[in-house]
C-alpha cells in the first residue's frame, strides 16, 4: 500500500500534549461562496461534545477527541487504523465573523460555516442615472 | 573509481530500481497482478492515482476468545447507506459514501475527501454463529460483534516451534 492510500495522517506538527494519544490531522474539503467559507473535516469517532473550534485572528484550529473502548482479554487480529486526537489549523486570508460561526458534527464530519464579515463581502454598487 | 562499484550487486540494484522509471512501473505492474492472483488482497486497490480518488473504508479487527469484534471507519456515511452481510467465515461491508450535490457556484480551495461505493470483505479464522451478530453505527464508525459458534475449531493446525 501506498502511502497516498493512507487515509488518516499522523499530525507530527501539532503541539505537544499531555494527553497521551495519537494527534492525526483530519481531510478536509473547503469551499467558499459568496457569504461564507465552508469546512467539512472527517473525524470518525469525535461526537459534538468532543470538538473544539477557535478562531484567533485569522488561524482557525480544529480539534476533536475520539474516545477508544478497550476490550478486555482481545487481540488484535488485523489493524489499518488507530484511533486518536485530531487536530489541524488553517490561516484564513478572509476576514470572519467570528461570532456567526455555525458548527455541526454528524457521522463523524465536522461541518463549520465561517460567515464573511459584512466588510469584506462583495458590494455590488449601484448606478445612478445622472 | 566510484565507492558505490564496489559494493555488492544486491544494493547495487536498488539504488538501480529506485532511479529508473521503468522499473517503478514495473514493480507496480508485479504488485497488481501478485494481487490479482492471490485472490485480490483485503484492501480492494488499483493502480495508486485511481485508488486516491475512491473512498475505502479502514478497517480493525479484534478477537476475543467468544467473539470479534470489527471496526471501519465510515465517516459521513449515513447507516442507511451500508450493509453488512455475515457468513460463517467472513463478514462483507459495502456501501456508499454520497457526495453532496455540488454547487458549481462554490470554489474550492482544498478537497481532501473521497466519495464513492466500497465493497470489503474481511476474512475470520473461525467458525462464527452469523445469527447472533450484531452491527451499529455511531459519529461514522461502525461496530461488527460476530460471536463465534461454540463448536468453533481454528481453521489450520497449530504447528508448535521446536527449540534445539
Amino acid at each position: 500500500m501506498s502511502e497516498k492510500d493512507i487515509q488518516k495522517k499522523e499530525n507530527t506538527a501539532a503541539a505537544e500534549r499531555i494527553r497521551n494519544v495519537k494527534t492525526f490531522v483530519p481531510r478536509v474539503d473547503i469551499y467558499e461562496t459568496k457569504d461564507a467559507l465552508f469546512l467539512v473535516a472527517d473525524m470518525p469517532g469525535v461526537d459534538e461534545k468532543a470538538v473544539d473550534v477557535e478562531l484567533e485572528k485569522n488561524i482557525l484550529t480544529i480539534n476533536g477527541r475520539a474516545e477508544t473502548e478497550a476490550v478486555k482479554n482481545s487481540s488484535l487480529i488485523y489493524s489499518e487504523y488507530e484511533v486518536g486526537d485530531y487536530e489541524r489549523s488553517f490561516t484564513l486570508s478572509d476576514e470572519i465573523d467570528g461570532d456567526k460561526i455555525k458548527a455541526t458534527v454528524k457521522n463523524g464530519v465536522l461541518r463549520l460555516e465561517l460567515p464573511k464579515a459584512e466588510k469584506v463581502k462583495p458590494k455590488k454598487i449601484q448606478i445612478k442615472a445622472a | 573509481m566510484k565507492v558505490k562499484n564496489l559494493l555488492p550487486a544486491i544494493s547495487r540494484r536498488n539504488q538501480i530500481e529506485e532511479d529508473h522509471p521503468f522499473y517503478n512501473l514495473q514493480r507496480e505492474m508485479n504488485s497488481l497482478f501478485d494481487d490479482f492472483f492471490r485472490g485480490g488482497s483485503l484492501l480492494a486497490r488499483g493502480f495508486s492515482s485511481a485508488a486516491e480518488a475512491f473512498f475505502t473504508p479502514h478497517v480493525d479487527v479484534k478477537e476475543t476468545e467468544k467473539e470479534f469484534i470489527i471496526n471501519a471507519e465510515l465517516p459521513g456515511v449515513d447507516e442507511k447507506n451500508v450493509e453488512v452481510t455475515v457468513s460463517d467465515d467472513s463478514v462483507i461491508i459495502k456501501g456508499e459514501k454520497k457526495e453532496e450535490k455540488e454547487d458549481k457556484s462554490k470554489n474550492y480551495y482544498y478537497m481532501e475527501r473521497s466519495y464513492g461505493s466500497f465493497h470489503r470483505v474481511i476474512p475470520l479464522n473461525a467458525e462464527t454463529e452469523s445469527g447472533k451478530a450484531e452491527a451499529s453505527f455511531k459519529n461514522g464508525v461502525l461496530n461488527i460483534t460476530v460471536p463465534k459458534s461454540a463448536t468453533s475449531k481454528v481453521k489450520g493446525t497449530k504447528v508448535p516451534i521446536k527449540s534445539n
